[in-house]
């Protein structure tokens, strides 16, 4: 049984007890005479120094002084804790998270074998009036039941386990742990803390503390000085012969001393090449593999390293489709001459990310069909084409294609057909000629715009040289997102929503005529980023770190360019993913087609009524890699209670009803009444003692 | 006897009438004494002895002799009427008492109920009070019944006490023999008490010494330190009765051991009252040794 004090300071006052001591050990002595028959006796008693601090009446001091005790108890109001006394309020039993680490790290060495032995001890350990829950985790916690004493429901959890290839964080765990300890009833709390103290996974500022009266146990899972090398990345690169090349990162978070290690790529399940490595102690390197012949279709690949430490890592697994260029077709005036055309054109034409096929036409001979299977149209100092042609490229773009419209001195108010309004605006207006000074330049620049984060974390988007000799007027509607200015507040880009589409409008050419921006260096990222935005462009990746969530409809089904689900199908309702383990289940529109990619390896997707398999590489968190150990008592430290009993009892006694609050602080009463039967026999006792002071009743003199 | 019947001397302190007091003191006594195995006083008691040789012949009885044809001295009956005295001690260490009634009110119910018994005896009775000196002196008298219970009624303590030169007096003014009751705390030493004691049985008066103190003189129970003022002296004396109690205890034992032993020495009833004992248990006790002792003698 606990006891306490709702206020413990007024225990201060059990200082009163030395009043009753004092008193006992003093000899008062009576001011007024007694009268007596004779000295006679008296007088011949040899008088001696008398040491006079004894204790007289022993019954009657402990009386007394536990009057006083008792008193002052009553008065620090005695309040009991839920166990003993307090069971029959509050119940026994103790709350009991069981925080199991499933990262990728656990995987290293027998630390998952060891906690999930020491989480079923601690299952088997529990009582009847305990009540466990089993939080696994790793970058999110999931608490697996409802607090429960069902030793098989928590034993059939702890069976299911596996650790997982996500990354390590504490804080979320805890967190949690904190909520399901705090939400007991239960007298006793208890954190089982079952993880390797990885210490990439803890924040150092984390201040989690459990709930007062909670007490912390960890595991020693430290295997000793760690050692791991791990594969943490690839970069595939595919030239115009289509051949991959393949270069891989090998790092080597922890360990001691050098270490020689193989790596090996593997194609579509053969081994093409094997390199040995050197690596230092927490250093990396890169393997670069000879170019393969590219196959033309999409192939899985892995560089495995030899097993070393954590096996989760020892290899990095990648997808690698056939190079595919992006279509675009540039309409320009069938008077326009070429060199006009040469620097957007080699803008375009220069790079692999993603690698552009530009076709060219005019604008008076564009069909409907030219617009097919493009991913984006340019319009280079061409009228928008009117009639039938005018809304295939409204059509074109309203349904989610990119279209960037360039104007320049063959774009005036007359080259604006009628079909151009809806998606344009009005027709631009005449040229403004900034020739008489320095040139005009770019004012103001939306650096935050997706389009353009890319220039504006570079250093060497700069376009404070450019000058801009003439450009067109043209007001933007008012549904347009105006991107650039130019000094005199002229609209230089804007950027116009039509349907699923984009379209932007450039008012200063292209050309080496009005402005020196094609002969800048950020002229070319310029285009491209801007192209690449028109046509929402998201290369898919070649692997993904375990812990994401795959938007299958965004990420796989829908491409930047063509009908949305042709990849599974346009009448597939139901996906099947099939994770690396082997387990199978459905997504579809009522789990918003998310899955979370929690094992490393390769994912499979693909329709229930058919269309092609879609292969997602999925690998550990990199962070997983470094094993390297936090001081198990850093964390304990951080996480374990720091309040009083009072605080852990005013805690317990505001969850309590206010009948329960007065029958645990009862106590005082008892208290009471036995003071009061002390002070009675107190009274009794002393009256008695004093009874023997014999004092003369009547003593008349003479 | 039941001890119901004893007299509580608190009771009896509230009966204002001392001749009352004695009386029913004396009453009760008497009546039990008649149930009692015990056989009277010899003082009050007429007998017929053998004739001695010495005896005065005129003491014959001639009528015991005619039936029965041997010689019977007859102890007239006014040989019997006795004198008997009351000596008080009325100093101030009489004025003491713990419980309801002081050691002077004990004393004087002791002296009227025996006054009382006396006259019922048809002896003369008699008082005398005094402190260092004669206060009150009432001779011997078959009348004098009223006046002694009167000046014991009245009498108060105060000053202080000398028990020698009063003695020598009072055996000065005794000129009969007498039973002389001395009632006093004797605060005296054992040799001056023996001394002025044996002035009255040096006059051949029959001496009875009744020591009446209080029970906190014999336990000392007091317990806080305080100054102790001496009833007669005024002396101021402080005191941790802790400390002092043993001692006082055996000076106490020791004083009234020599007492005890003086007075069996001067062949004087001694008998110690503690002014808590009921009145006639105590009378009961005294005059049932005072019988046992008379057959010896």
């Amino acid at each position: 049984m606990g006891l306490t004090f709702l206020a413990p300071l007024l225990l201060v006052a059990s200082a009163a007890v030395a009043i009753p001591i004092l008193l006992h050990l003093t000899h008062r002595e009576r001011s007024e005479a007694i009268p007596f028959p004779s000295l006679m006796f008296l007088r011949r008693v040899p008088y001696r120094t008398v040491r006079r601090q004894r204790i007289r009446h022993w019954l009657l001091l402990v009386v007394r002084a536990a009057i006083v005790l008792l008193l002052v108890a009553a008065f620090a109001r005695p309040f009991v804790e839920r166990a003993g006394l307090g069971a029959a309020v509050v119940g026994e039993g103790r709350a009991v998270v069981i925080l199991l680490d499933r990262s990728a790290s656990m995987g290293y060495g027998d630390r998952w074998a060891r906690a999930l032995a020491e989480a079923r001890a601690t299952v088997d350990a529990l009582d009847p009036e305990d009540q466990a829950t089993i939080v696994l985790f790793s970058e999110r916690a999931d608490a697996t039941t409802q607090p429960t004493g069902d030793r098989a429901v928590l034993a059939a959890v702890l069976d299911d386990a596996r650790p997982l290839a996500t990354g390590t964080r504490y804080g979320p765990a805890l967190q949690l742990a904190r909520d399901i300890l705090d939400a007991s009833d239960l007298p006793h709390r208890e954190l089982v803390l079952l993880t390797d103290f990885q210490r990439v996974g803890w924040e150092a500022d984390a201040q989690l503390r459990m709930p007062d009266g909670t007490t912390v146990r960890t595991l020693e899972l430290d295997n000793g000085q760690p050692e791991n090398i791990a594969a943490t990345g690839v970069l595939l690169n595919q030239d115009e012969q289509g051949r991959l090349a393949v270069a891989a990162r090998i790092t080597r978070p922890v360990g001691a001393g050098a270490a020689e290690v193989a790596a090996t790529l593997i194609l579509g399940g053969s081994a093409v090449e094997t390199r040995r490595v050197q690596l230092q102690s927490a250093g990396a390197t890169t393997v670069d593999f000879a170019p393969v012949p590219m196959p033309d279709r999409s192939i899985r690949g892995e560089v495995r390293i030899e097993s070393s430490g954590l096996a989760a890592d020892d290899a990095y697994r990648f997808t690698a489709a056939p190079r595919e260029t992006v279509p675009l077709l540039l309409l320009y005036h069938p008077n326009g001459r070429a060199d006009e055309r040469l620097y957007l054109q080699q803008a375009l034409a220069i790079g692999d990310d993603p690698p552009f096929q530009l076709d060219l036409k005019p604008v008076t001979m564009v069909t409907p069909d030219d617009l097919r299977e493009r991913a984006g149209v340019i319009l280079y100092d061409a009228p928008f084409p009117s009639g039938q042609r005018g809304r295939a490229l409204h059509d074109f773009v309203d349904a989610g294609g990119g279209l960037l419209v360039i104007l320049g001195a063959r774009t005036g108010a007359g080259a604006w057909a009628a079909e151009a309004e809806g998606v344009l605006g009005d027709a631009p207006g005449p040229t403004v000629d900034r020739a008489g000074a320095r040139g005009g330049a770019l004012s103001i620049l939306d650096y935050r715009h997706p389009a353009f984060l890319t220039l504006g974390s570079s250093r060497g988007a700069d376009f404070s040289g450019t000058r801009f000799l003439r450009y067109r007027r043209w007001s933007p509607p008012e549904s347009a997102r105006v991107l650039a200015r130019f000094d005199d507040g002229a609209p230089a880009l804007a950027e116009i929503s039509v349907g699923a589409g984009r379209a932007m409008v450039w008012t200063a050419g292209a050309a080496n005529l009005w402005s020196d921006l094609p002969l800048q260096p950020v002229f070319l990222p310029f285009v491209r980023e801007i192209v690449r935005y028109l046509i929402v462009y998201r290369p898919a990746p070649t692997a993904r770190e375990a812990g994401t969530v795959l938007d299958l409809r965004a990420d796989l089904a829908a491409r930047t360019w063509g009908p949305p689900s042709s990849a599974f199908g346009a009448a597939s309702e139901q996906l099947v993913v099939e994770a690396p383990s082997g387990e199978r289940f459905a997504v579809d529109d009522g789990t918003g087609y998310r899955v979370e990619m929690l094992e490393h390896g390769y994912y499979q997707v693909r329709a229930t009524d058919g269309g092609q398999t879609v292969t997602v590489a999925v690998n550990p968190d990199p962070a997983e890699s470094n094993i390297e150990a936090l001081d198990p008592e850093v964390m304990v430290s951080a996480v374990s209670p720091t309040g009083a009993a009072a605080t852990r009892a005013a805690a317990l006694a505001a969850q309590l009803s206010p009948a329960d609050k007065e029958r645990r602080q009862a106590l005082w009463w008892y208290l009471m009444v036995t003071v009061a039967a002390l002070a009675l026999a107190e009274s009794m006792l002393a009256g008695r003692l004093s009874g023997g002071i014999v004092v003369p009743q009547r003593n008349r003199g003479s | 006897m039941t001890s119901t019947r004893f007299l509580d001397p608190a009771v009896l302190a509230r009966i204002g009438n001392l001749e009352l007091l004695a009386r029913t003191v004396v009453d009760g006594f008497i009546n039990g004494l008649h149930h009692s195995p015990y056989f009277g006083l010899s003082v009050d008691f007429a007998e017929h002895r053998p004739y001695m040789p010495g005896d005065d012949v005129r003491r014959i009885d001639w009528r015991v002799y005619g039936r029965t044809d041997r010689f019977y001295v007859k102890e007239f009956e006014a040989d019997t009427n006795a004198n008997f005295v009351v000596v008080l001690d009325i100093s101030g260490s009489m004025d003491y008492g713990s419980g309801r009634i002081t050691k002077l009110d004990y004393a004087r119910f002791l002296a009227a109920s025996l006054t009382y018994f006396s006259r019922q005896q048809r002896d003369r009775v008699g008082v005398v009070t005094f402190t260092d000196r004669i206060v009150d002196f009432v001779p011997a008298s078959a009348k004098h019944l009223d006046i002694v219970l009167h000046t014991l009624d009245r009498v108060a303590a105060g000053g202080s006490g000398s028990l020698e030169e009063p003695i020598l007096k009072i055996t000065e003014a005794l000129t009969r023999r007498s039973i002389v009751l001395l009632l006093s705390d004797l605060y005296a030493e054992p040799d001056v008490v023996q001394r002025s004691v044996g002035l009255l049985r040096a006059r051949g008066h029959d001496v009875i010494v009744f020591h009446v103190l209080d029970p906190t003189e014999l336990t000392f129970p007091f317990d806080e330190a305080a100054p102790f003022v001496d009833l007669e002296t005024g002396e101021r004396m402080p005191v941790v009765p802790e400390t002092l109690r043993d001692e006082y205890r055996t000076q106490m034992t020791d004083h009234l051991a020599a007492l005890g032993e003086r007075m069996l020495h001067s062949q004087v009833d001694y008998q110690l009252f503690e002014t808590s004992k009921p009145l006639d248990y105590a009378l009961f006790e005294y005059l049932a040794r005072r019988e046992r002792m008379s057959r010896v003698r």
